[in-house]
């Protein structure tokens, strides 16, 4: 068996372990959806919200479900770990064994995700199927090209979040900025509510950011905003991002590896 | 097998202000510092040897260890092992070498060891049969067959660190550096790792460095000791020799009930420390019952300990002595 393949199914096993925290992790998506749809349905209830904001209330609550979810699909957790490694020493075991530190990293990631995925799967099915009857104008190609956006929307966070946890090499209490940058960052990729809400120059932003790419453009995908055209180019803008972060990635891992030998772990 | 040449190490750290006030200094104005950890150290190991390193707390052991094993990158000088450089870190010489670190882990904390041990052997590419081999006589070996299945976050320290030693074999190393394997453990997990470090040297011929301060730990394991202080390379020769410069010395505490008459302690050897409520004798070794029996037999004795002479001390003496 590969050593990727290996670590991976650790990583299922690891997710399974702790049960509580794991459905507490689950429960903890649905509050934040109960806020929202109040806070939703209160504002379309006392003003001409749909105006304001370009879209009707069902789609709103359309995205706020599907953001939700699709912020857990490409959340990540691991820059704790890359965080302690770097500053405890932890990094030496994997220097002194012929395995890669990223592909370590990122093959547990996607191995933790599986027991979510396994959950989450099938409540987004529910939701896209319901939505589909409602008039969702969802097909067989839309939908493949919403779980491609979604795989490679996890490849980019994966390769945001492992830039962040390489910036211990550099940044003594990086960690404690580890809680506002993942809250900063689901909002700016969308993951609470529409950004295009604000139009204009913060839309254009969020275009051209590699953020909205994690998280609002698979939703938009799926919920039929955007047409082939759009896709196109967003799909462009996601690989592009990728290949930015995978580089700055391993330029950061190149330069902090060659400190981290010089100070010590 | 390994050859170490004038090796150098200086670490560059910046001082820092306690409190707030120090931090904001920092922010602005940083002072560096040089730490020279480990200074011109020269020394070579033979294929199977077991040689023990010996020093202080901050000697510059783990250091050196470190650059051995190709964490750390030496300021100046050469080390060749098994005819690699080590900070190079070429993947056919990590399947050489191991190292295990008595205050690091490399267990998944949640899973059983087994399971640690596998992907050991992914990533490694050892043979299925091999693997079952290796696993069965090693946790016979270290008595730990009956926990493989058991997460490892709830093993004591001692099964754990023996977890760690069988998972740093499984590619069966022809190197194999310990960081201090036994410290923090209770005497008899200390035994038996050390038993078991002898019996799979005697059998795999593995070259085997040892940091240490308990001299016991060394004592029973090595012929030759090396060892340094403060980055120094202090002695490096047979382990007899040593003991004769040490001196073979144990410390004997004893708590009374009653005040002693401080002239009735200096009997027994030479008074460390005296007090109403006992005193610390410094003892011969091989007079510590002798001395202790005559102790218990005719003073109102309420508690006793014999130790070790600390290594920090030993050193301290052993320079005296040299220089």
């Amino acid at each position: 068996m590969s050593s990727y393949r290996c670590v991976f199914l650790m990583g299922v096993e690891q997710a399974l372990e702790y049960r509580v925290s794991f459905f507490l992790s689950m429960l903890s998506a649905v509050f934040p959806i109960i806020i929202q749809t109040t806070m939703w349905n209160y504002l379309y209830r006392h003003s001409d919200a749909a105006a304001v904001f370009g879209y009707q209330q069902g789609e709103i609550l359309l995205y706020t479900l599907l953001a939700t979810i699709v912020s857990q699909l490409v959340g990540t957790g691991f820059e704790w770990e890359m965080n302690s490694d770097i500053k405890m020493g932890g990094l030496n075991k994997y220097l002194i064994r012929p395995v890669g530190y990223k592909g370590y990293q990122f093959f547990r990631f996607l191995g933790q995700k599986i027991p979510r995925i396994m959950v989450i799967g099938p409540v987004m099915a529910v939701i896209i199927g319901v939505a589909f009857w409602q008039g969702l104008p969802a097909s067989p190609g839309r939908t493949a090209a919403f779980l491609v956006s979604l795989i490679l929307g996890m490849l980019l966070n994966f390769s945001v979040f492992y830039c962040i946890g390489l910036l211990a090499f550099w940044l003594t209490d990086v960690d404690k900025l580890f809680g506002t940058i993942s809250i900063v960052l689901t909002v700016v990729s969308g993951g609470v509510f529409p950004l295009d809400i604000f139009g204009g120059v913060v839309e254009t932003l969020v275009n051209l950011l590699p953020f909205g790419y994690t998280t609002q453009f698979p939703v938009n995908i799926i919920n039929g905003r955007f047409g082939w055209a759009r896709m196109g180019v967003g799909f462009a803008f996601q690989a592009g991002w990728i290949l930015v972060f995978v580089c700055l990635g391993e330029a950061m891992w190149r330069r902090g590896i060659r400190r981290y030998a010089a100070v010590g772990g | 097998m390994i050859t170490v040449e004038h090796l150098k190490k200086e670490f560059t750290y910046y001082k820092k202000m306690t409190g707030i006030k120090g931090s904001l200094h920092n922010v602005f104005h940083r002072e560096s510092l040089t730490k020279e950890a480990v200074r011109d150290i020269s020394f070579s190991v033979e294929k199977g040897e077991m040689i023990g390193f010996l020093g202080p707390n901050g000697a510059g052991k783990t250091t050196t260890l470190k650059m051995l094993s190709g964490i750390l990158y030496p300021t100046g000088g050469r080390i060749e092992v098994d005819g690699f450089v080590p900070w190079e870190r070429k993947n056919e010489f990590k399947r050489r070498i191991s190292i295990v670190m008595g205050q690091k882990n490399q267990l998944w904390w949640d899973l059983p060891a087994s399971d640690s041990f596998y992907l050991n052997k992914c990533i490694f590419g050892v043979d299925d049969w091999a693997y079952r081999d290796i696993v069965t006589e090693l946790s016979e070996l270290l008595d730990v067959k009956e926990l493989l299945n058991v997460q490892v976050r709830r093993l004591s320290l001692g099964e754990r660190m023996k977890m760690e030693i069988l998972a740093a074999l499984i590619h069966r190393p022809d190197i194999l550096f310990l960081d201090e394997p036994t410290i923090g453990l209770d005497i008899l997990s200390q035994k038996k790792i050390r038993d078991f470090l002898k019996i799979y040297n005697e059998q795999w011929k593995t070259t085997v460095i040892i940091t240490s301060h308990y001299m016991a730990d060394i004592e029973a394991l090595c012929d030759r000791a090396v060892i340094i202080n403060q980055g120094v390379l202090v002695y490096d020769g047979k382990l007899g020799e040593v003991n004769q410069l040490l001196g073979k010395r144990k410390l004997l505490s004893v708590k009374t009930s009653a005040a002693v008459e401080a002239g009735d302690w200096a009997a027994f050897g030479s008074v460390r420390e005296v007090s109403d409520a006992g005193a610390v004798l410094e003892v011969p070794q091989e007079k510590v019952r002798e001395v202790l029996a005559v102790i218990l037999s005719g003073m109102p004795v309420e508690d006793f300990t014999v130790t070790e002479i600390p290594i920090e001390e030993s050193i301290a003496r052993f320079y005296q002595k040299s220089g």
